[in-house]
């Protein structure tokens, strides 16, 4: 009988869990549809994405929130001051990595202004996966209704502003591999420049939890013991 | 109830799990007092670039660094001539109380009397030693320009208008003030010719 | 440990002239507390908890966070420039600020099974009726500084949240304009708006620690339930608050921080469910989300409010399926407390648990024909569990209840 409430209450929240990791699961993945990719944080990849970002994206798009001396500061990208020095110019370091392409010039280019990408993949459904397969979704409209180099499989109504960064559309087979490599680096850099602090935390966190563990353990020990008292 | 064995592993339970409370609490307070700190971004601004050739002969500028207002002297030749002669009536004539009243240049009498890399040029710290208003730069010597708020012995420099300390043209302390020390000098170097980086 | 402390000479110092020693012992040491507690008397206890928390990882929030909706560089505002300050360059910044997001859910998880527990086990009940009622003001007022709270970060989902909700108040006849712009204070959610929600967001929690402390004060003075639901006797039945139930609490305070830690350290946008994705996009009032809904808490409300399709009667139903909380404890009338002796009342609650789950479900989704039904059955469900309380003693057969614990 007292325990009836108890799998009652697990019962609805376990339902509850269920329905709601459901559409959650669903959303992660963009319906299923995205292309999926390796996303790393080792420095080879986080460098080259880097360099993919300042020579490639950074031609429309800013990551104002990713300043100069952050690329010294984090440790995962770790580049040197005189590399910085470099890339900046007579930029100064607590500049954000900001475009020459001015909001009035884009619009009159491409129509919009091109979103800034400090925190890109945490402002899309599917994160660093929906940023590789945009890199790598330019085809044939099949319909033949938008033009080449315009048709993106996978942004939402497929007529995408942005002209292929790439050239994912006409590269011949020899170059997949590199365009792909391309595209995964890139999408890891923006995941991480979107939350610097991830591999901080959960190395923090680990220590937290295993902590946590004992501490529980701990208390449950003392619970018991004090409530040996008690006589049901 | 309970028997002695028991009452020992109990207390130990409760020690362990006070410890280990205290030391969550005390792992918890660490984020949060680190958080009042300075940032990451305003810690990287704490240099400035100051081109000091824009400062006119026998005039002060302020500045600002990391936030706190900074004195730039061009000290005349005869401002320079009034540093000397005074010592005795000096705190720190040579400035060696603490380290923030020094610099690594400061390798010869002459700089730590003048206090300035070239010696015309003067660069401190514009906060009164006391309690860190600004103080009022008074160059000329005498009570002429300055009325009695000046002693009579007076040979130019500053004077503190919160609480009436003197410093002379080195900002070096003048005995009497309630200020403990010189003003402070922050690292700095010349760039180029007439540039400073200060910080 | 208690009692060391209560043998200083400081501490006499200070009971002389507080009389510290009997609130600590009429309160703690020697407050009686029913033995047959099961852990879902847990929840209160972690609920102060996170209270506190809010309330320290916000104080040092607010240090950094700028309530500006001025616009910056890449469509961003000074408001949304901060919390990524906070994020990127302050200190452990990343920690404060989601030990604060993943809070403000964590809050409604232990308060929601607190308040489920006391449905459950009729805590609501005579002699318990105002410790219900206040308990209702506190869940009010939670949703509020939510509400507020939701809106800092001045993001897409801040934005249009906080336009659809202050829209609902317009709905209301005569004075519904006029409430809409006082709310706002404009013509549309802007600058002001993001001020006053930000003064507000600080002012209700310090209500709530007010409002808290009058909860303890009326549960010290009728005493806690317990699972049987039957009165005890205070002598023979219950045991002191302190050391069983402060280690009880603590134990349960162990495992809580586990579940939170790692949201916190691991997963600390819980699969959009905690920190919204379209909350990473800044604030554009000339275009809505494709999809936009509360955050998973205030979902079974805004079901509610979708289910009817006149704007006026939603939102009324809305604001009356909370208000009717005030009434619950004069709706039900049978004599016995705990549904574990009441089998009628028993299918009923869970069924009503059953329909917030659903309810907070549909919220979250898209709309669509069939979780417009869904929705619908369980609207009624959750209504129908108020309409049918006040009949279900005349004819629900009791269990016979227990002599004592």
């Amino acid at each position: 009988m007292k325990e009836v409430m108890m799998k009652s209450m697990r019962l609805s929240l376990i339902a509850g869990l269920l329905l709601m990791l459901a559409p959650a699961m669903a959303s992660a993945s963009g319906g299923g549809a995205l292309k999926h990719t390796e996303i790393t944080f080792d420095n080879e990849t986080l460098r080259k994405g880097l360099t993919v970002f300042t020579d490639v994206c950074m031609g429309c798009h800013a990551a104002k929130y990713l300043t100069y001396r952050n690329l010294m500061a984090y440790p995962e990208l770790g580049l040197s001051r005189e590399e910085v020095d470099e890339l900046r110019g007579d930029k100064g370091l607590l500049e954000g990595l900001i475009t020459e392409l001015s909001p009035e010039d884009a619009t009159e280019s491409y129509g919009k202004v091109p979103p800034d990408l400090s925190v890109i993949t945490r402002a899309r459904r599917g994160g660093g996966n929906y940023i590789y397969s945009l890199l790598t979704g330019y085809e044939s409209d099949p319909h033949g209704k938008v033009e080449d180099g315009n048709y993106n499989a996978y942004y939402p109504g497929n007529r995408i502003a942005m002209p292929d960064p790439l050239a994912w559309f006409e590269h011949d087979e020899s170059e997949t591999a590199d365009l792909e490599e391309q595209a995964r680096a890139v999408s890891s850099f923006l995941t991480f420049i979107g939350d610097p602090h991830q591999l901080e935390r959960q190395r923090i966190g680990i220590w937290v939890m295993g902590f946590l563990v004992l501490l529980t353990f701990v208390l449950w020990l003392l619970k018991r013991e004090v409530w040996k008292d008690v006589k049901h | 109830m309970t028997d002695k064995a028991d009452h020992s592993r109990r207390n130990f339970l409760y020690v362990a799990a006070g410890g280990l409370g205290a030391v969550a609490a005390g792992a918890t307070a660490v984020p949060f007092v680190g958080s009042m700190f300075p940032a990451a971004d305003t810690l990287a601004a704490s240099k400035t670039e100051y081109d000091v050739s824009t400062v006119v002969e026998g005039q002060l500028v302020v500045i600002q660094w990391q936030g706190k207002p900074v004195f730039v002297v061009n000290r005349t030749a005869d401002m320079l001539n009034r540093v000397k002669g005074h010592d005795d009536l000096l705190k720190d004539p040579m400035s060696q109380a603490i380290d923030a009243v020094q610099a690594e240049w400061m390798d010869t009498d002459e700089k730590r009397i003048y206090r300035a890399i070239k010696p015309e040029i003067l660069i401190v710290v514009a906060s009164c030693t006391h309690l860190g208003c600004i103080p009022l730069f008074k160059p000329t010597s005498g009570r002429e320009d300055w009325g009695d708020s000046v002693p009579e012995n007076w040979a130019g420099g500053w004077h503190c208008p919160c609480h009436g300390s003197f410093y002379d043209l080195s900002a070096r302390v003048v005995n009497g003030s309630p200020a403990p020390q010189n003003l402070h000098v922050m690292p700095y170097k010349y760039k180029t010719d007439s540039v400073v980086l200060i910080g | 440990m208690i009692e060391k402390m209560m043998n200083t000479r400081l501490f006499h110092w200070v009971d002389e002239r507080t009389q510290l020693g009997s609130i600590i012992k009429s309160q703690l040491t020697e407050y009686p507390v029913p033995k047959n507690f099961n852990y879902m008397w847990n929840f209160g206890s972690l609920a102060l908890l996170v209270l506190v928390l809010q309330i320290v990882t916000g104080i040092f929030l607010v240090m950094y966070y700028k309530p500006s909706a001025e616009l910056t560089y890449g469509g961003y505002t000074v408001a949304f420039d901060s919390v990524e300050r906070i994020m990127r360059d302050i200190n452990f910044g990343w920690l404060i600020r989601y030990m604060h997001a993943v809070g403000a859910s964590a809050f409604f998880v232990v308060v929601y099974m607190h308040i489920g527990r006391g449905l459950y086990y009729g805590s609501y009940k005579g002699p318990r009726e105002l410790l219900w009622i206040i308990g209702v003001v506190i869940l009010l007022i939670m949703q509020g500084a939510a509400f507020f709270g939701y809106l800092l970060p001045w993001g897409q989902m801040s934005f249009w949240g906080a336009t659809v909700i202050t829209n609902l108040f317009g709905a209301l006849p005569v004075i519904g304009e006029y409430l809409q712009q006082l709310l706002r204070g404009g013509f549309a959610v802007g600058d002001p708006t993001l001020n006053r929600f930000f003064s507000l967001h600080y002012l209700f929690p310090l209500l709530l620690a007010a409002i808290v402390g009058g909860h303890i004060h009326a549960l010290h003075v009728v005493h806690s339930n317990n699972p049987e639901g039957i009165d005890i006797d205070q002598e023979k039945e219950t045991i002191p608050f302190h050391p069983y139930y402060t280690v009880k609490d603590a134990l349960g305070v162990g495992v809580f921080l586990l579940g939170y830690c790692y949201f916190v350290f691991f997963n600390p946008e819980a699969w959009g469910y905690f920190i919204e994705v379209d909350n990473f996009v800044p604030a554009n009032n000339l275009q809505t989300p494709a999809h936009i809904a509360p955050v998973w808490y205030l979902t079974p409300w805004y079901t509610i409010l979708r289910t009817f399709e006149n704007k006026l009667i939603g939102v009324l139903m809305m604001g009356g399926s909370l208000a009717i909380l005030f009434v619950l404890p004069f709706l039900d009338r049978s004599k016995v407390r705990s549904a574990r002796y009441r089998p009628v009342f028993r299918q009923m609650v869970i069924l009503f648990f059953v329909s917030v789950v659903v309810l907070g479900y549909c919220g979250h989704s898209a709309p669509s024909a069939t979780l417009k039904i869904v929705g619908a059955i369980a609207t009624s469900v959750y209504f129908g569990f108020f309409l049918l309380l006040p009949f279900v003693h005349k004819f629900e057969k009791t269990k016979p209840l227990p002599e004592g614990i």
